[in-house]
């Protein structure tokens, strides 16, 4: 894993990938600072650093693309897969590297503060904790980058489709509120959930008999469930929805709230998609 | 030191690799040779962790590879058939990356790499970006990511393409060098190479193994005549007639050669029979002097040809 993570990070800095996304990222930033908190007087720091989140979305994908994209075009796969090496060693690497480089970035922009706390009284603590949220929110959308990066070989296609899932976490919220609210739009969401299920494990074992199993464990859960409350069905798009939203989470802690909840949130997150990750690298040596 | 069980692979219904069994001593070089797409490269990445088998097992030491993968990977140096090289980073720096890879102790690193870089002759570039490294260097860096950490069992997916004549020579004597205390499997297009390496070669077509034997064995078992190619000194229908009193002879074929007033013979008889005293005498007594006298020994080239075209033929 650390062998990984050393040579990601030198790949940042010997091919333009890293400077581009630094410079990118430190650049925007700068100027949207400069505008917003000096020229126009706001010590406001906080609501600054959240609206960052909008540019780091757009350079994650730099970040991220080549991760493991590049791998399997130049083969150089074969190397990381028949090393002594776990593969979720060699994921955690890489998504280490891209995370420690977003958090370099993070650590530079520490001087914005620097700067107003001469001319303003800033709450430090309140900083502190957005920039939290915000390195743990932007580990998440790494994970998703590294993610996509592991389905193709085509490095424009992952930046692409990075970026597209992203914004699609992005705006989720304001999907989920026009969605119908009905029950009985909630129950079609469920079944439809259960076809996809059986979907993917028919997928997964080629034999109808196992795509049974989630058909009637769903339809006997949904048909419980529908039976004792009722209620549950409401808005049951807008919620299920809203678990994959990224940047709700994120809204405490420009407030100062450090919420533990939101914090084990994204980390699970993560997890998850590193998780996805592994299984769909260790999934190639089967295929 | 390694034994395949009924390994197969199988690419949705395309299958690449069908039952294969075979067994490799320690020490041993063993060649894999056969036509592109016969499954050599696909048995490799079997053999190196790469690829999961969809049927069958490899046991190496004994051991099923996929009880402990990492620790039967970290026995293994694997050269695939394109290095898996990293264009953006020097000689050195993908050096250092891929002993850490293998969990190469830091303290031992330094010294493998000198050790390695000096034995396949990279030292000179070690500075130098991989990309702009000519194909040559580039095989050889190859080779030496697959050397570091001294794998017992070392797998070479063509290891000499892209190299001068002398650089062949130069690898493949490395090979012998390494024979002494490693088992290699090699893979190559190239025949001459097989038989000079080799102890024993698999020719594999269609995903099955065709032959299993010595470069020599299956030279002198597939070959089934015995040839001789003679410079004889005489008109052909006098050369004919005194051949054709010998009745172990198969077949004769006479040719008139470059020099004037000599031809060149091909006589073949049955399997085991040696034919050259008859022949001298027989040519002797008609006063037709042989000016040279040359067994010909089928050559690979014709046996593998031989074995993957009447094989592939039959099928």
């Amino acid at each position: 894993m650390l062998a990984v993570l050393k040579k990601e990070l030198l790949t940042y800095f010997t091919t333009s990938i890293g400077y581009i996304f630094m410079g990118v990222f430190l650049l925007i930033s700068g100027i949207l600072f400069t505008m917003g908190n000096i020229f126009g007087m706001n010590s406001d720091y906080p609501s600054f650093l959240g609206g960052l989140i909008m540019i780091f979305l757009l350079v994650v994908p730099l970040l991220t693309m080549k991760t493991y994209s590049e791998e399997s075009k130049l083969k150089t796969d074969q190397l990381l897969m028949t090393a002594p090496q776990s593969t979720a060693g060699i994921v955690a690497g890489k998504f280490l590297a891209a995370a420690s480089l977003f958090l370099l970035t993070l650590i530079i922009t520490g001087l914005y503060p620097l700067f107003l706390s001469f001319h303003a009284r800033l709450d430090t603590a309140q900083i502190i904790g957005t920039y939290i949220g915000f390195f743990f929110l932007g580990a998440s959308f790494i994970s998703i980058g590294v993610y996509i990066s592991s389905l193709t070989d085509s490095q424009a296609g992952a930046a692409i489709l990075t970026f597209c899932v992203l914004i699609i976490t992005w705006i989720i919220d304001f999907i989920g509120s026009v969605m119908p609210v009905t029950p009985l739009s909630g129950v079609v969401f469920a079944l439809i959930l259960t076809a996809l299920a059986a979907l993917w494990m028919y997928n997964a074992t080629k034999t109808p008999l196992a795509a049974a199993i989630p058909v009637v464990f769903g339809l006997i859960i949904i048909g419980a469930v529908y039976l004792i409350n009722q209620d549950l069905y409401i808005n049951l798009i807008g919620k299920t929805l809203s678990w994959f939203s990224l940047t709700k989470r994120f809204s405490n802690f420009p407030l100062g709230i450090l919420k533990l909840d939101a914090v084990i949130y994204y980390l699970s997150f993560s997890g998850f998609f590193l998780f996805l990750t592994t299984q769909r690298i260790e999934k190639q040596r089967w295929s | 030191m390694i034994k395949a069980i009924d390994l197969t692979k199988r690419y949705g219904k395309h299958t690449a690799v069908n039952k294969i069994n075979f067994e490799i001593a320690k020490g041993e070089i063993i060649g894999f040779l056969g036509p592109n797409g016969a499954g050599k490269s696909t048995t490799m990445n079997m053999i190196s962790g790469y690829f999961a088998p969809t049927d069958g097992k490899i046991l190496v030491d004994g051991e099923d590879i996929l009880d402990d993968p990492e620790k039967t990977r970290g026995k293994i140096g694997y050269l695939p058939e394109h290095p898996p090289l990293y264009m953006d980073m020097t000689v050195k720096e993908y050096l250092k990356f891929a002993g850490q890879l293998k969990k190469i102790k830091p303290a031992d690193l330094k010294g493998d790499i000198d050790r390695i870089t000096d034995l396949v002759k990279i030292t000179d570039v070690r500075g130098r970006l991989i990309k702009n490294l000519s194909k040559g260097y580039r095989q050889r860096v190859g080779m030496a990511q697959a050397l570091l950490g001294n794998p017992q069992l070392l797998i070479l997916d063509e290891p000499t393409v892209g190299l001068d004549p002398k650089q062949i020579i130069e690898i493949r004597n490395l090979i012998k060098d390494l024979s002494d205390d490693h088992t290699i499997i090699l893979s190559s297009h190239i025949l001459p190479e097989i038989s000079a390496v080799c102890d024993r070669v698999l020719i594999i077509n269609k995903g099955e193994i065709v032959a299993s034997d010595t470069p020599e064995n299956l030279a002198e078992n597939l070959a089934g005549m015995h040839k001789l190619h003679l410079q004889v000194k005489g008109d052909e229908e006098k050369i004919r007639k005194a051949l054709d009193t010998l009745d172990v002879l198969k077949d004769v074929t006479v040719q008139s050669a470059r020099e004037e007033g000599v031809m060149s013979v091909l006589v073949e008889a049955g399997k085991d029979a040696d034919i050259r005293e008859d022949v001298f005498y027989a040519l002797a007594k008609k006063k037709c002097p042989i000016l040279q006298m040359r067994p010909m020994d089928m050559s690979l080239e014709e046996i593998f040809l031989n074995l993957t075209t009447v094989e592939g033929g039959a099928n």
